[in-house]
């Protein structure tokens, strides 16, 4: 809690291909964020009805635009595709700006293989940080994904809980303080 | 500087940041800041309700 009101932090399904697994990944975090009693949603980049015969603010979703605006920060759940973030991941991010600046961003990294997206996580700092988000310092990494949920989407290795716990304490806490410093510091 | 009252709220914003943003068109250019040569994008944020909005500034 923070300025009276809860937190609220959505959680980003950043890809729209067939058969993501880091679907399971979003719905997973989503319920550690529930449960810490911090306001969130699911946004489904598959469901946001933009075209993509333009791009950035020309085609801003009213709907995802408002969500972003009211938010405390994000959680980008992205996977990695060729050592780097989804196309469509950057082609929504791009459609906001004012409603990110100074707002806490975590990313969670998912990847079939071992390294759980530590490569696509390093290339989305640095947009990240021209869209005025800050990046925290704390990441999950989701590797082998395919091996890490049964089929109906339950978590089968439990040390993930605990890793998220702490990469939300962190996330939470620079929530709070952009919030305080968005609403009551003056840049001059 | 007058404050930017909320658009959904109608509180006295507060602005937390500023960007420079290049000028794209010649009208664009007869507004930037004639010493930055950039226009100036202000960030404000409503303590009540949250609501962030954005304008140039004046």
């Amino acid at each position: 809690m923070a300025g009276g009101r809860p937190l609220r932090i959505p959680i980003v399904l950043g890809t729209v291909r067939k058969g993501r697994a880091s679907a399971n990944v979003a719905r997973f975090l989503l319920e550690q964020v529930r449960t810490r009693g911090i306001t969130t949603e699911l946004i489904d980049i598959s469901s946001l009805p933009l075209p993509t015969d333009d791009a950035g603010e020309a085609i801003k979703d009213k709907v995802f635009s408002d969500t972003i605006n009211v938010s405390d920060g994000l959680v980008i759940v992205t996977p990695e595709y060729n050592h780097s973030f989804p196309g469509m991941l950057k082609h929504v991010l791009d459609t906001n700006l004012q409603e990110y600046v100074h707002k806490a961003v975590g990313i969670a990294g998912v990847s079939a293989g071992p390294f759980g997206g530590t490569r696509v996580i390093e290339n989305m700092l640095s947009p990240m940080r021209e869209l005025g988000l800050v990046t925290i310092f704390f990441d999950v990494n989701f590797g082998n994904v395919l091996k890490l949920f049964d089929d109906s989407g339950y978590l089968l290795d439990s040390s993930f809980v605990k890793r998220t716990d702490k990469f939300l304490n962190e996330l939470v806490w620079m929530a709070t303080t952009l919030r305080y410093g968005r609403e009551n510091i003056s840049v001059r | 500087m007058d404050k930017m009252m909320c658009p959904h709220c109608g509180a006295a914003m507060n602005l937390h940041a500023e960007k420079l943003i290049e000028p794209n068109t010649p009208k664009e250019a007869e507004e930037a800041d004639p010493e930055l040569h950039a226009l100036i994008e202000e960030f404000h944020a409503c303590p009540q309700c949250g609501w962030c909005a954005a304008r140039r500034a004046r």
